[in-house]
């Protein structure tokens, strides 16, 4: 198996823990705040790309082979996006914290370079491969997506250099976000989901009808999101985009319902399992956020709401899904590689002996836990329990991805 | 039977029970020179194919001393869980 996994999901665990720690240092103060400015960049970059898009692009490589049953086009370029991303991923946080533009602009051309090649590697692998499915399109939008994010970013770049299309900036700056994370780790999540459920729950026989709804609907989600930022309509057309993803997420939703109905394994494991808790908790706040504004769609574009919804999206449903996932992916990859050519010999671990169930479990539980109780603060606005829950939150994290990290002494 | 037994030495690593129990193993085939197994996977694109295919060779080496093992994945018929021992089911909390 190819070391270009572990680079991105080792690089991927260390990202999540200076997030953690970062937050920690700074006493968890900036987690209240606006993500604007150098201090919101750094820990949203940190975050996003760091740690959230970093493991997901290790599980895109060692995943694609599973789901179209051929190799990647080229492990070389994967290679080379590994370099320029993790190179400029750390020139840019170096960037925010000085606010220093140079140093911004030029590792933010690295990351697009990696992200570029990510991209091409990824568009050659699913066209040479042609085995079109709900999971493979789901991936191919999300790469399509990340692309368009990764060159959006640039442009606001460009303008904060040049100041050429200022009027412009705010419009980028919503479709930017709205593309990164509804329809990077949108489509991948529920994408992924489709292949990994079945396989942990042994499911046969359901109807994959449902996931071409999902696909449509969420896409159709973050283009009419897209336009809405662009053209600066926002308002009915972004409530409009909610109600596509809320109908998308039901969908999605209902299906993880049918997989589960048909499987043959009780015990997925805890990660699997919290994946679907949280994809309900989320289908279940998006619904509340739209019924909250339809009564009046600026609502939507309240700092504090943005601020809810953006904990609950990507610190609630995307990391925590991601985190669930790792506590398979990680030791699946590390036992593969440590004793895939062992199997069958005396005294051969077993892969569920890897990882302990019950720390998984209790690890999601204290995180789940962290992260309602900073929800809560935001809610109410009360910055003491924003402080505690975003300190248990950093705390618990640390410890569940330090646990997961010892799989690789094992 | 005896080769059958000797293959459940070889477990799915992620749902712990032996290749036999689960119902992968189609045939299996002695010749003068060789050992044939006709098997399939759970699903195809199963990430442990190689894995579990190492597995069968090896363990078919071990108690053949045949060092020609040819192991063919097959999806027709498509294995379904209806295929998997009582066993295999009860440590999978089928019931």
């Amino acid at each position: 198996m190819s070391r270009l996994p572990f680079l991105f999901i080792i690089s991927g665990i260390f990202g999540f823990v200076m997030y953690h720690a970062f937050s920690l240092l700074s006493l968890t103060g900036w987690l209240g705040d606006e993500l604007r400015g150098p201090q919101g960049w750094f820990h949203a970059h940190l975050f996003v790309l760091g740690w959230a898009t970093m493991l997901a692009m290790g599980a895109v490589y060692q995943l694609i082979h599973v789901i179209l049953q051929s190799n990647i086009y080229s492990l070389f370029l994967g290679y080379c996006h590994y370099f320029l991303f993790s190179i400029g991923i750390v020139g840019m946080l170096y960037g925010f914290i000085h606010a220093d533009v140079i140093w911004i602009a030029g590792s933010a051309a690295l990351v697009l370079s990696g992200i570029l090649l990510f991209g091409w590697n990824m568009a050659v692998t699913l066209f040479r491969a042609s085995q079109w499915n709900p999971v493979t399109i789901s991936a191919a939008c999300s790469c399509l997506y990340l692309v368009l994010t990764g060159l959006s970013g640039m442009l606001m770049g460009l303008n904060f250099a040049f100041g050429d299309w200022n009027g412009l900036h705010e419009r980028l700056f919503g479709a930017h976000i709205w593309m990164g994370t509804l329809g990077w780790f949108g489509m991948l999540i529920t994408g992924f989901s489709y292949k990994m459920l079945p396989m942990f729950y042994l499911s046969h026989n359901y109807s994959i009808r449902l996931q071409k709804v999902v696909l449509v609907l969420w896409n159709a989600a973050v283009i009419t999101g897209v336009v809405a930022f662009l053209t600066g309509l926002k308002g009915g057309w972004l409530w409009f985009a909610l109600l596509l993803l809320t109908a998308a997420l039901l969908v999605y939703v209902y299906h993880l319902e049918q997989i589960q109905e048909k499987r043959h394994k009780s015990n997925p494991g805890p990660g699997i399992r919290w994946s679907v808790y949280v994809s309900r908790a989320f289908a279940a706040y998006a619904v509340a956020l739209l019924i909250y504004s339809a009564q009046g769609t600026e609502l939507l574009l309240h700092p504090r709401v943005v601020l809810l919804s953006g904990w609950i999206y990507l610190g609630g449903w995307v990391s925590l899904t991601i985190l669930g996932y790792a506590s398979k992916i990680v030791p699946f990859l590390w036992w593969t590689h440590k004793y895939g050519k062992q199997a069958g010999r005396p005294g051969t671990p077993l892969m569920a002996g890897m990882l302990s169930e019950r720390n998984v479990h209790w690890g999601m539980i204290a995180m789940v836990a962290g992260s309602l109780l900073l929800v809560s603060g935001i809610l109410i606005n009360l910055a003491e329990v924003m402080m505690v829950g975003g300190t248990i939150l950093s705390l618990v994290s640390i410890i569940y991805i330090a646990n997961i990290a010892l799989v690789f002494r094992r | 039977m005896h080769l059958l037994e000797c293959l459940k030495e070889v477990y799915d690593p992620e749902l712990g029970v032996n290749i036999v129990d689960l119902g992968l193993v189609y045939e299996v085939r002695e010749e003068p020179e060789r050992v044939h197994v006709w098997m399939t996977l759970t699903t195809p694109g199963c990430p442990l194919h190689d894995t579990i295919v190492g597995a069968v060779k090896w363990v078919l080496q071990e108690n053949t001393n045949k060092t020609n093992i040819d192991v063919q994945v097959v999806w027709e018929p498509q294995w379904s869980p209806q295929r998997m021992s009582n066993e295999a089911k009860e440590m999978l909390g089928y019931f």
